[in-house]
């Protein structure tokens, strides 16, 4: 992993409604996640079962280089005239960076795809998870469920100076189980 | 004109059985029993006057408005209320190609012993494709009307076998000379469980139907009722031209089934694409049976019944189980009583459309007599939901739309009057902010949801760093005319994945219709204004006036949607319950309440 880029775990979950010349396509289709600075990508398997309808549930790992501003999500269908792109959608990295929600959070997210003439073209569900660097996380091991998201509380969780509810517990007690 | 179409895809797909997207609230269990609303009553010494009941369907006789097969029907449930408007209940699974169908899919609704509830079902010709498409998003315009009928709930109740069949009319409700067929509608209470299993199934040595091929096999799965007879809960998907199939896992919860020993019908047919399946051979085992072939790795042999009783003739196709996972389903009532909390917040519509205050006309008049306004109102009949709920009763109480004292129009200042804290505590904390901003606070615009609605989702991703077990709630109370409906589906779309819900309370006579665009319970996502999409529907809303007209309580009507909306959020972050032994102790203590 290179200096100042993050991993990011993609799981390409399903599609909706995906048209290709106005009519729904029929099969094989598969999903193509990449930064927008063009380094690496991934592909998903093809889908031959679901139709317009296509279910993946398949876990893409990539690596977002620091200056990297968003990633692009291409879903194409195999035809027996070729490899056809039946539309785009650009995810802004605000969207699973940032904000006030805590490092490693699972985000699903779902985004309006449009195809090479800027028209709708169904929905493609996500779900994205930025990787906690090593460091931070509490169990080295393979499996991170035990690791901790964010940081201990050094600011109060303080939307009106009042005194938190509860004591703060380690996610870990949740039995919180990895994909 | 469409009619000649068929689906034969969408006839070949699975039904009942499937798994939801992860985000979706499991529409089995969602419907089915409201734990929220009956913790609520029996907490305050009071049982639910309402049970929960699944109707299930079958018609007999249909038109056939297909030109070269045979109508595709589907039911929707309407129910009429007081004011003539039909709102929907629910809709079963498309069946291709039958005049004689039995609907799988069953619909939810609650039957209130103190009301009358006037169902009206109205039968379709699906004429679109629908393989693989929600059937909640089916365009009736491009559907073609079968049929329809009507009665009273309390009618199919109280008959001995739970039935009633009625005869199906045209439009206007006459039969004119046309024999539109019947429709005959079941009723089951619903029971509460948090079981499901998950079974994958395979076949071998099938009989072969097909004259040219093999058969194309799918199988159908039906449980016995108390009445008699047996109700399907559930079908495969088809496997083509497969003697040896092996299906998808299917997963019933025990709703469906009922309990474990209850002897399921299990028939394998073959499919045909002019609806008429032939039966390869059947079998009767209970869930409890299944869970035994599978670890003895066993197969068990079909039969075909035989006109001579007692003499079934026993086929050599077997069906084994391949896979049986029992997976548990926590309800609401299981979250909260191990230790999950809901917050509520409360954001309250100062916008001029309201009236001036000044005036008697004024949704936000203070009459000198004490008697409360809408708002007043409100706010205290929803009060009593979520003093409930909320553990600490401390709710963030926000105003929107109005000019402040420094001149500005903010929309998101605290209704206190406090710079830096919004907190307010109790009901009465939120009355009293209520009215100390109403002297403060001038009437402006434009109404915007926005602002409150970011101000909510930060709290909630601020909790997030510490802990995963609360839930918030912003309950927006509004007089309803939004003067930017995009600003507002931009922000509930950002909020869309985190653990917040929105209840928007509308108060007045106004035309909520962009409220119901919120609540997209008919199925279309929201889309916000940079391509993203909302990850699942977080917003309910409740008008006052059904409310108060007596359609429904302020109880059901605020908690409906949120168990569902809460239970899809820990499902999908895979959160569970605090340990077990912890929720068991709590709900022991909360049964002495």
């Amino acid at each position: 992993m290179a200096a100042n880029s993050r991993t990011l775990e993609i799981t390409v979950i399903s599609a909706e409604n995906l048209k290709l010349d106005r009519k729904p396509i029929k099969k094989n289709s598969s999903v193509t996640v990449r930064p927008d600075t063009n380094s690496q990508f991934c592909t998903t398997e093809m889908d031959t079962e679901g139709g317009a309808y296509p279910r993946w549930n398949e876990k893409l790992v990539l690596d977002l280089p620091a200056h990297s501003r968003s990633i692009t999500v291409d879903v194409q269908c195999k035809t027996s005239y070729g490899v056809r792109t039946v539309g785009t959608a650009t995810i802004p990295a605000s969207d699973f960076v940032g904000g006030y929600v805590p490092e490693g959070y699972l985000h699903f997210l779902s985004y309006r795809l449009r195809d090479n003439r800027g028209e709708r073209n169904g929905i493609i569900n996500i779900s994205v998870r930025m990787k906690v660097p090593e460091i931070y996380a509490c169990s080295s091991s393979t499996t991170s469920s035990h690791s901790r998201m964010g940081f201990p509380v050094a600011e109060n969780n303080n939307f009106g100076g009042g005194v938190a509810a509860g004591v703060p517990v380690w996610y870990g007690s949740y039995q919180k189980k990895h994909y | 004109m469409g009619g000649c179409f068929s689906d034969v895809r969408g006839g070949k797909d699975a039904v009942g059985g499937d798994l939801p997207r992860p985000t979706e609230p499991n529409a089995k269990n969602d419907g089915a029993h409201n734990d929220a609303i009956e913790l609520f009553y029996r907490a305050h010494g009071a049982y639910p006057l309402f049970t929960q009941l699944e109707l299930s369907f079958s018609a007999s006789k249909l038109l056939n408005l297909d030109v070269t097969s045979k109508s595709d029907p589907m039911v929707i449930v309407y129910l009429k209320k007081n004011d003539g408007k039909l709102e929907e209940l629910g809709r079963t699974e498309v069946i291709l190609n039958n005049l004689n169908p039995v609907w799988i899919q069953k619909v939810s609704v609650a039957y209130q012993f103190e009301m009358v509830q006037n169902l009206i079902f109205r039968v379709y010709d699906v004429d679109t494709q629908y393989h693989n498409v929600p059937v909640k998003t089916l365009n009736l315009k491009d559907q073609e009307f079968l049929g329809e009928g009507s009665c009273v709930l309390s009618e199919i109740v109280t008959k001995q076998n739970r039935s009633l069949t009625l005869t199906l009319k045209g439009k206007n409700g006459h039969g004119g000379l046309r024999n539109f067929g019947t429709l005959t509608v079941h009723a089951e209470e619903t029971i509460a469980s948090r079981s499901a299993v998950e079974i994958k199934f395979r076949c071998a040595h099938l009989d072969n139907k097909d004259l040219f091929s093999k058969s194309d096999p799918f199988l159908r799965i039906s449980r016995t009722v108390e009445t008699g007879g047996s109700i399907p809960i559930c079908k495969t998907e088809v496997v083509d031209n497969n003697l040896n199939p092996t299906w998808k896992p299917l997963c019933l919860s025990m709703q469906q089934f009922g309990s474990k020993d209850n002897p399921l019908v299990i028939e394998c047919f073959d499919f045909n694409s002019d609806g008429n399946h032939i039966l390869i051979g059947k079998l009767q085992k209970s869930v409890a049976d299944l869970e035994k072939l599978f670890k003895e790795k066993s197969g068990v042999n079909f039969f075909i019944p035989s006109s001579r009783a007692g003499h079934e003739k026993v086929l050599k196709g077997q069906l084994f189980v391949d896979q049986f996972c029992e997976k548990e389903q926590f309800s609401f009532v299981d979250y909260i009583s191990s230790g999950f909390e809901l917050n509520f917040m409360v954001a309250v519509d100062f916008t001029g459309s309201n009236g001036d205050p000044r005036k008697p006309e004024s949704l936000h008049y203070i009459d000198p007599y004490g008697r409360l306004n809408s708002y007043q109102q409100a706010i205290t009949e929803v009060g009593q939901v979520i003093q409930f709920y909320d553990a600490d009763k401390s709710f963030p109480a926000l105003g929107f739309g109005g000019r402040t004292a420094n001149g500005t129009v903010s929309h998101c200042f605290n209704l206190n009057g406090n710079a830096s804290e919004s907190e307010v505590v109790g009901v009465e904390g939120i009355m009293a902010a209520y009215a100390n901003a109403l002297r403060n606070v001038a009437l402006s615009g434009p109404t915007l949801f926005g602002q409150v609605v970011n101000r909510a989702a930060e709290i909630a991703a601020r909790s997030l760093s510490s802990n995963n077990n609360k839930y918030y709630v912003l309950l927006i109370i509004t007089d309803g005319i939004l003067t930017d409906l995009q600003e507002t589906k931009d922000a509930l779309v950002r909020a869309s994945n985190l653990p917040l819900s929105i209840l928007i309370v509308g108060v007045g006579n106004a035309d909520f219709k962009q409220m119901e665009i919120l609540d997209a319970d008919n199925g279309q996502r929201l889309e916000s204004s940079t391509g993203r999409i909302a990850t699942r529907d977080i917003v309910q809303f409740v008008p006052m006036r059904d409310v108060q007209s007596g359609q429904i309580s302020v109880v059901q009507g605020l908690l409906e949607e949120l168990p569902g909306q809460f239970l899809s959020y820990m499902r999908s972050m895979d959160i569970k319950p605090l340990t077990f032994n912890a929720a068991a102790q709590a709900s022991r203590a909360l049964e002495i309440l």
